[in-house]
């Protein structure tokens, strides 16, 4: 095996070898002459130590020759000969060389990241060009400008390589590759060359559609393909990765508890047992869990934790990191719904508590756990609150309220605030409808009854409800058996409903005569439900069954506008990132993950933030009315895109069947069987240290 | 400082040297042993031929109508041989006075300290080519002859101690302080022993090892090649890597001669050439006062 060196020029330096020899003869001949009476002493001394004294000079001359033999060959960069060099006998070729900077270039080998060996196998390869080959650098990043034309700068190539810098995004390499294709195009040098520098795993190419070719005045030409598998033909590269973080609420658990739902995917032909996956808020775990992960297999793992309070949280799950740390961590911003205040203006009081009109209301809202602070007030002494300072209005049973009162509840709902209305014996609808009209999702036409209550064979002749909404967000929380709660509630009596146009309205629920129970509209900002019954035992023995708690608290929140908070968004990098700002904001900016202010851009009268190239947590500041604050509703996460995760590698004959039979494919950067560990030159330079100090040892004695 | 060494070696005399050292032992003696000498009557000897003439005893000639001559405690008095190494090893320097110049110093102070208490003193110049003796003499005048012989004294040839002690056995035939000024460097491992052997004849041997700092510290970096003072031996060596080594060897030579010196009941005296020379004697005499 033959050696090739990067700094061939620094050889001259081993002509320094011959330098102890030289001050060997030279301090022979300088021996200055010395009559000296004692001269048998030193004729003594000399024969005593004549032998140790012959070794030791050996040792010098040895440790001194090899040293400044070692310090230039190692200055030259010696590494073994490749037989791969790229030089060919078919003349000059226009080369481009493409590296691949996607996220999987982040893979550590050995230390290093494959895209640092891929950069030294592309200087290496420019290095190896000949003199005759111009030579362009092309860079995949979609925002990248359009390559230049192959040149003789080789300088520039240079700079250019050093310049390219690690993505967390995927790439298309078979597009980038065609971008390469008509960069070689504006060469007059009819023989094309691309050296493209990969990982090759598939993710970043398409084979499915036509491999490159270039444009030249003797018709297309395929260009020769060079591969510098940054890899080192690696069989596999195995890597353990999060492919996907499902963040959803578990009111099952508890109120504001979250289950975050991990989806491992094991890349690799080894199971992983007991991975550790941590729950991170802010930089606080706060869960942690352990996982098994089958080989080339996937594993859910679930974590759940309760938040303290409403708010905006950011944080991350982890796993323990491997060669591929960027995907062994997902990140997740959650908007935990605030608390609710609500006031129930009651229609109906009465002196015993079980039979006012909200006693089951008032106590369903008030429950441990409740997101919702109810405040109680009788509809004639309603004129001292102002309904503006309510996130939910709930009239129950209400006969009418001053004018002024009604306007004021329908500015508030018309900017956001939830309306829950029930009807009762109290309610007529005509003066209801005149009163209330605007605001209710469709008018009151009648009250019918289905049986009297408390007659015989009631239960078996009162009304059900059928046809629920389970995917409404406020409804989706019954599912199996806990479904029975609600559809086994009895109705003696409702409201029938006029007809009103379709549209805004929904019908969360219907009785089995297809009168609706539950309807839901839209008043500017905030949102109405009507339920035609009562929400006391009057009308409906829905208030003793098990669904009427959990289902009245999810109203609230739903009215409220904290439920459909609870839906975290999944940004991938790369993504543009839409953004509502709140009323009022202004000078929106967000920290990156690295502390980089980016500013959003309005594109197309929407407001995004397009520079999300980096996973993490995206953090907003910005001034409401004047006052700079962080905007925490605008906070978001941005997490990489799983398919860089798999690291499955094409095998060289699908990419020589796909590029051609001139494919070529060289490993010689961590290639496992040719090259070293360490490099040849950083051992010749620890060897020349130790030379340094055993020829300082032998000089001392 | 007149002693120092350095300022020593700008004096170009023997003489010079000689007083100098002299005057900064006289002045550092604070109470001189040496009385004067005596003139009691202390026995006969029958007359021989190159007697005082003027010392016969004519009342025993009286009596026993034979010469004899009456002779004086006086003429008891010390007799002392200064012997100086002079081969080419002793005029090595490294810095200032060679080995030579000290040895001609200290051997001159000795020779002017014992003429001036009355006794007798000879020379002995030790070099391959043949020694240079200077009999034994207590006249005043005696002491130029020495310092004369002294002047000028060059290191040749090589050491030859066993030669040397077969001299000083021959002219120190009756007891006698013999000084040895040399550096030891001798091919012949016995040629120390064989001096010492005139200890077994009751004289007074004091051995003055004299070297050079150079010799004792070794202090060379720079690659060197060594050449010897006395043949045509030669090494190439980088000191720093043999410098344990030869310290090691210098110091057993050094340990040895004293070693060798002091179970001959001999005195022993290391004299560095970058040391003040009065200081030497001033020792050298202490120790000797010490051991009376």
């Amino acid at each position: 095996m033959g050696f090739e060196f990067a700094n061939p020029a620094f050889l001259w330096g081993t002509m320094l070898a011959a330098l102890p020899l030289v001050i060997h003869l030279f301090n022979r001949r300088r021996a200055r002459p010395h009559p000296f009476a004692a001269i048998d002493f030193v004729l003594r001394s000399r024969r005593r130590t004549a032998r140790r004294l012959r070794l030791k000079r050996l040792l010098l001359f040895l440790a001194r020759t090899l040293l400044l033999l070692a310090v230039p060959i190692a200055l030259a960069r010696p590494q073994p000969k490749r037989a791969d060099a790229l030089a060919t006998p078919q003349g000059p070729a226009a080369t481009a060389i493409v590296v691949d900077t996607s996220l999987s270039m982040s893979y550590q080998r050995d230390g290093r990241a494959l895209l640092d060996r891929a950069k030294e196998m592309a200087q290496k390869a420019l290095a190896d060009l000949a003199p005759e080959d111009p030579v362009t650098v092309v860079t995949c990043e979609p925002a990248a400008p359009p390559p230049k034309a192959p040149g003789f700068d080789r300088a520039e190539a240079r700079r250019a390589i050093d310049a390219v810098a690690q993505t967390f995004m995927p790439q298309d390499l078979t597009a980038c590759l065609v971008r390469a294709a008509r960069a070689l195009g504006e060469s007059t040098i009819p023989a094309k060359r691309i050296l493209l520098a990969t990982d090759l795993t598939a993710a970043s190419f398409r084979l499915d559609v036509p491999a490159p070719t270039i444009q030249t005045s003797q018709g297309e030409v395929k260009p020769e393909v060079v591969l510098l598998d940054a890899g080192g033909g690696a069989s596999e590269l195995p890597n353990v990765a999060i492919t996907h973080l499902r963040v959803e609420p578990a009111p099952a658990v508890a109120y504001r508890a979250y289950q975050f739902s991990l989806t491992i995917s094991n890349y690799s032909g080894e199971p992983k047992e007991d991975l550790a996956a941590t729950l991170k808020v802010g930089d606080h775990v706060v869960a942690k869990g352990f996982v098994d992960v089958p080989a080339r297999g996937t594993t859910v793992k679930t974590l759940t934790y309760r938040f303290p309070a409403g708010g905006v949280y950011s944080g991350a799950v982890e796993l323990g990191g491997d060669a591929l740390a960027a995907d062994d961590a997902r990140f997740f911003t959650v908007r935990v719904p605030r608390d609710v205040s609500a006031l129930i203006i009651n229609g109906s009081p009465h002196t015993v508590r079980f039979l006012d009109e909200s006693f089951f209301v008032q106590s369903a809202l008030d429950a441990p756990g409740s997101p919702v602070r109810p405040k109680l007030r009788d509809a004639d002494a309603v004129g001292e609150e102002r309904f503006a300072d309510y996130d939910l209005v709930l009239l129950l049973n209400v006969r009418e309220l001053p004018g002024a009162k009604v306007r004021e509840l329908a500015e508030a709902v018309a900017n956001g605030a939830g309306l829950f209305v029930s009807l009762g014996e109290k309610v007529d609808p005509d003066l209801f409808n005149q009163a209330f009209g605007a605001l209710l999702p469709r008018q009151l036409h009648l009250v019918k009854t289905a049986v009297e209550p408390r007659s015989e064979g009631a239960q078996e002749k009162a009304a059900r409800l059928v046809q629920v909404d389970f995917e409404h967000p406020a409804l989706s929380v019954f599912g199996g058996e806990a479904r029975e709660g609600l559809l086994s509630a009895r109705t003696y009596r409702y409201f029938l409903l006029s007809p009103g146009a379709a549209g805004q309205v929904s019908q969360l629920a219907t009785y089995d005569d297809g009168a609706p129970a539950l309807i839901e509209g839209r008043h500017g900002k905030g949102r109405v439900i009507l339920y035609t019954s009562t929400v006391d035992r009057e009308w409906s023995d829905w208030p003793i069954r098990t669904s009427f708690l959990p289902l009245l608290q999810r109203l609230a929140g739903w009215l409220a506008g904290t439920l459909d908070e609870r839906a975290v968004e999944q940004v991938r990098v790369g993504e543009p990132k839409p953004l509502s700002p709140p009323e009022g904001a202004e000078g929106i900016r967000f920290k990156s993950p690295e502390g980089a202010e980016i500013a959003p851009e309005n594109a197309d009268g929407a407001v995004v933030l397009a520079q999300t190239e980096l996973p993490g947590v995206y953090r907003a500041d910005g001034r409401i009315k004047g006052v700079a604050t962080r905007v925490e509703e605008l906070d978001f996460s941005v997490n990489v895109d799983p398919v860089e995760s798999n690291l499955a590698r094409l095998d060289e004959r699908e990419l020589k069947a796909y590029f051609g039979e001139k494919t070529r494919t060289t490993k010689v950067a961590g290639s496992e069987e040719a090259a070293p560990e360490v490099p040849l030159w950083s051992m010749l330079l620890a060897a020349a240290v130790g030379l340094f100090f055993v020829e300082g040892l032998l000089a001392r004695k | 400082m007149l002693l120092d060494p350095k300022a020593l070696a700008k004096l170009s005399t023997v003489k010079l040297r000689a007083r100098a050292v002299v005057e900064g032992v006289l002045s550092g003696l604070h109470k001189s042993p040496h009385q004067g000498q005596s003139v009691e009557f202390a026995e006969h000897k029958e007359y021989a031929p190159g007697d005082e003439i003027r010392h016969i005893d004519w009342k025993a000639y009286g009596k026993f109508d034979k010469y004899y001559v009456k002779r004086y405690e006086h003429e008891t008095n010390l007799r002392a041989f200064i012997a100086i190494d002079a081969s080419a090893s002793m005029s090595y320097r490294s810095n200032g006075l060679s080995k030579l110049d000290v040895a001609c110093a200290l051997g001159a102070a000795l020779a002017y300290l014992l003429v001036r208490q009355q006794d007798a003193v000879g020379l002995l110049v030790l070099r391959a080519d043949g020694a240079r003796y200077i009999p034994p003499r207590a006249a005043a005048g005696h002491l130029q002859t020495i310092i004369e012989a002294l002047e000028g004294l060059e290191g040749k040839g090589t050491t030859r101690l066993a030669a040397a002690a077969d001299l000083l056995s021959e002219k120190a035939r009756r007891r006698a302080a013999v000084f040895l000024f040399s550096d030891l460097f001798d091919e012949d491992p016995h040629a120390l022993k064989r001096l010492l052997q005139l200890r077994l004849r009751k004289n007074d041997l004091s051995v003055f090892h004299v070297l050079d700092r150079a010799e004792i510290e070794f202090p060379f970096e720079d690659n060197t090649l060594f050449l010897s003072m006395e043949d045509d031996r030669s090494q190439q060596a980088n000191p720093r890597e043999i410098r344990d080594s030869y310290l090691e060897e210098m110091k057993a030579f050094i340990d040895g001669a004293r070693e060798r010196c002091n179970e001959q009941d001999s005195d022993y005296e290391l004299v560095r050439t970058d040391e003040p020379l009065d200081k030497v004697l001033l020792r050298y005499l202490a120790r000797r006062e010490r051991g009376r």
